[in-house]
């Protein structure tokens, strides 16, 4: 007689297969965020042994969260990511609704666009800091053609601010594209076709069957966008450093400036725990509208 | 006479002779090398002009010696992060480490690297000829003692931890052309430098003065060369912040006033920026380090060839012009200290020198600065010798809390005058407050 594994053997099996997996996601994840935690009740400074790290408990976080400059900068980034990837989504969505279709040389568009994603963030900002520039940047020449005088981007506030901003759109734009086109490639074409002959056109299409169909993708893809714009850091250490005044300062920056200028590392690991709780519950947020990995959502 | 005791005289002899005969000399110092040869030594570089210099004389010091030499060169304002990771370690990759003038106190009170004495000292690395009086004195005791008075001047308690390798002071450097067609002449004093900027803009159509504007230590060095010339301080002699006085607040506006005659979008510009709107025939002045002499008669990086002429940075109440710029020390936890000593000496030497004020980098001793090839090859050089007399070596307080105050506190309040979002004054009153926190965490204000 045939024996039956018993119920709970197979979820040791699942557990025993799963567990090296976790084990690596905890370690490569938690650890470092705990060490972050456990770093700002110390006041270290880089170059110093841990031994001669001071034990401050919850000074750091006093400090920090009394520190107008830490809210400054937080708004900066509010502002810098609300503006960046809302762009981003409008961008790419429509970039990625466009070129959906099998028009002819589509593939060699679609390569170009995501060209820029593949940029390293450093070249990024080097790029655009000569892009900008007053003197001998193309944008003031191009602008020259048309009469209008040459700008210091990145010499005044509102300008430094919009400049910080294109670059971030320029560079992630084809993030949000790629995500897109291969959500709605992944739409049922049976679907789209009784949409059709229902008599809907393309915009009604688009804003009743396909945006909802990829409702998932589009989130994930908010998610991952709001995560990265709170962690812009390369491009605005190239373009401004923060200025000018402390008008970029987004809160990576600040963080930056207090670990590596300040030698303050307790209490940039202390804001670094505020922007970790930030980009949370952003992306709480975010899932909340629409979770991929609830189940029986959307019928999938 | 015993054995023992011709052996001895025979030996005083034998290096009065290495004294006075080249080759016999030669062959010592081939013996001070033979013990590292086959050794690596791995420097810490920037991407700056005078350790492009040096990078193209090195071969003759493998060549000599048989030590070997790698370099990691890497962009200036990165540079800092990666050596205190470096020299944190047990034992650490750099054997040799260039610094800015402003960590010097810094990687000496976190013990990172070691005094040069033990090393000159030591008979059998210690070049003889070495002639440590021939390196131009203020760029001595600003880049290599600490420990003296206020920790970085020299005085009673400082000791050598560095030698200046890449330093600078600042000097007027003018568009000759320009200043004769319109007949300009060079600014002696701050008065005529101010009244100059307005009618030289409007009369030659590119900017009066280029200058260094972005944020955070761009716009405050900038600031500093005015600063010091017209009589101001950072600190009085008890650490009470000072930089509000009216002096202080004179010299932004002048800053001011320069970037809004300057090039378009000053306020945003770092030193590579600046140099080049000048390189570039962008601004007809340019008042700030002499790293620019070796720069403007190269074709490759110049539009203003054979076009610029040199003035001493103009007088305010005194004559003050910048110290700083670039050295080089060991660090503690270094692999091969004696190896990287013999290179620093070697870099440092008389003969080096030349060398690599040859290929365009900043000279540091004054056999260099007298040498009448090198007087022939770069005429300017009997102007740079009189600005020496005026280095200023508490030109800004080389403190370790120095970069914080330097880069998050003067540097936005600055910046925000230099954009019109405060005036001088606001902008300079607005960081007090930070200062003075900086300066009580560190210990040097109650409180």
């Amino acid at each position: 007689m045939a024996m039956t594994p018993a119920p709970h053997s197979s979820a040791r099996t699942a557990w025993f297969f799963i567990l090296p997996a976790a084990i690596i996601m905890l370690a490569a994840g938690l650890y470092p965020v705990i060490s972050a935690i456990r770093l700002g009740f110390y006041d270290w400074s880089m170059g110093t042994p841990w031994a001669q790290a001071r034990w401050t408990g919850w000074t750091s976080f006093q400090i920090v969260f009394g520190d107008p400059a830490v809210w400054r900068s937080l708004w900066t980034t509010l502002k810098f990511a609300a503006v960046s990837v809302s762009a981003e989504m409008f961008l790419g969505v429509a970039l990625a609704l466009a070129l959906e279709g099998n028009i002819r040389g589509m593939a060699f568009f679609r390569t170009l666009f995501i060209l820029p994603m593949m940029v390293a963030p450093i070249a990024v900002g080097l790029t655009w800091r000569y892009l900008f520039d007053a003197q001998f940047g193309p944008i003031n020449a191009l602008l020259a053609v048309f009469g209008v005088a040459a700008k210091g981007w990145l010499a005044d506030e509102t300008l430094a601010f919009a400049a910080i901003i294109v670059s971030d759109i320029w560079q992630w734009t084809p993030f949000v594209f790629i995500m897109v086109i291969a959500g709605l490639a992944s739409i049922d074409s049976s679907v789209l076709e009784a949409a059709r002959i229902d008599g809907a056109r393309w915009w009604t299409l688009t804003r009743r069957v396909k945006l909802p169909m990829i409702a998932h993708v589009l989130a994930i893809t908010l998610v991952m966008r709001l995560i990265d714009a709170f962690r812009v850091l390369e491009v605005i250490y190239v373009l401004t450093f923060g200025g000018p005044g402390d008008s970029t300062e987004v809160l990576s920056m600040y963080i930056y400036k207090t670990a590596f200028i300040g030698q303050k590392l307790g209490a940039a690991s202390a804001i670094s725990v505020l922007l970790l709780a930030v980009v949370m519950f952003l992306t709480w947020l975010a899932l909340r509208m629409s979770n991929p990995l609830a189940d029986g959502e959307n019928g999938q | 006479m015993k054995r023992r005791d011709l052996l001895k005289a025979g030996g005083v002899a034998g290096i009065l002779a290495a004294a006075q005969f080249p080759l016999i000399r030669g062959a010592l110092a081939q013996d001070r090398y033979a013990k590292y040869r086959g050794q690596t030594v791995v420097m810490s570089v920037p991407a700056h002009s005078h350790y492009d210099a040096m990078t193209k004389i090195l071969p003759d010091f493998t060549a000599e010696t048989g030590i070997k030499v790698e370099l990691d060169k890497i962009a200036m304002n990165r540079m800092k992060d990666k050596q205190l990771l470096e020299m944190a370690k047990p034992q650490g990759d750099y054997d040799l480490a260039c610094y800015i003038v402003m960590w010097k106190t810094e990687y000496v009170k976190k013990d990172l690297i070691v005094p040069l004495e033990p090393f000159f000292q030591n008979p059998a690395l210690a070049d003889p000829n070495y002639d440590m009086g021939d390196i131009i004195k203020g760029y001595l005791e600003v880049q290599g003692l600490v420990g003296g008075p206020k920790t970085y001047l020299p005085g009673p308690g400082a000791r050598l931890y560095g030698l200046p390798y890449g330093s600078e002071t600042s000097i007027l450097a003018y568009r000759k052309d320009i200043f004769e067609k319109h007949g300009f002449k060079p600014p002696q004093t701050y008065g005529e430098l101010q009244k100059l900027l307005a009618p030289l803009r409007e009369k030659s159509g590119i900017g009066a003065l280029s200058s260094r504007g972005q944020a955070g230590h761009q716009c405050v060095h900038a600031w500093l060369l005015h600063l010091n010339p017209l009589g101001g301080q950072v600190f009085d002699e008890n650490w009470n912040p000072v930089f509000n006085s009216p002096e202080g607040v004179a010299a932004l506006k002048i800053l001011k006033e320069i970037v809004d005659t300057g090039p378009v979008g000053v306020a945003g510009y770092a030193q590579g920026d600046m140099i080049n709107a000048f390189l570039q025939g962008q601004s007809a002045m340019y008042l700030d380090a002499i790293l620019i002499m070796g720069l403007v008669n190269d074709p490759a990086k110049s539009k203003i060839v054979g076009q610029v002429g040199y003035a001493l940075h103009p007088k305010g109440v005194r004559y003050a012009s910048q110290s700083g710029g670039l050295g080089l020390a060991i660090p503690k936890n270094a692999k091969n200290k004696d190896a990287a000593f013999l290179l620093l000496q070697w870099l440092t030497s008389k003969a080096a020198d030349i060398k690599v004020t040859q290929a365009g980098g900043n000279a540091s001793r004054m056999s260099t600065l007298n040498n009448p090839a090198i007087l022939k090859q770069f005429p300017d050089f009997e102007i740079l010798k009189e600005q020496l007399k005026y280095v200023e070596p508490d030109w800004r307080p080389i403190i370790a809390e120095w970069d914080e105050i330097n880069i998050q506190a003067l540097g936005v309040g600055v910046s925000e005058a230099l954009t019109g979002k405060k005036s001088p004054e606001e902008g300079l009153n607005s960081v007090m407050p930070k200062v003075t926190d900086i300066m009580k965490r560190g210990g040097y204000l109650k409180g």
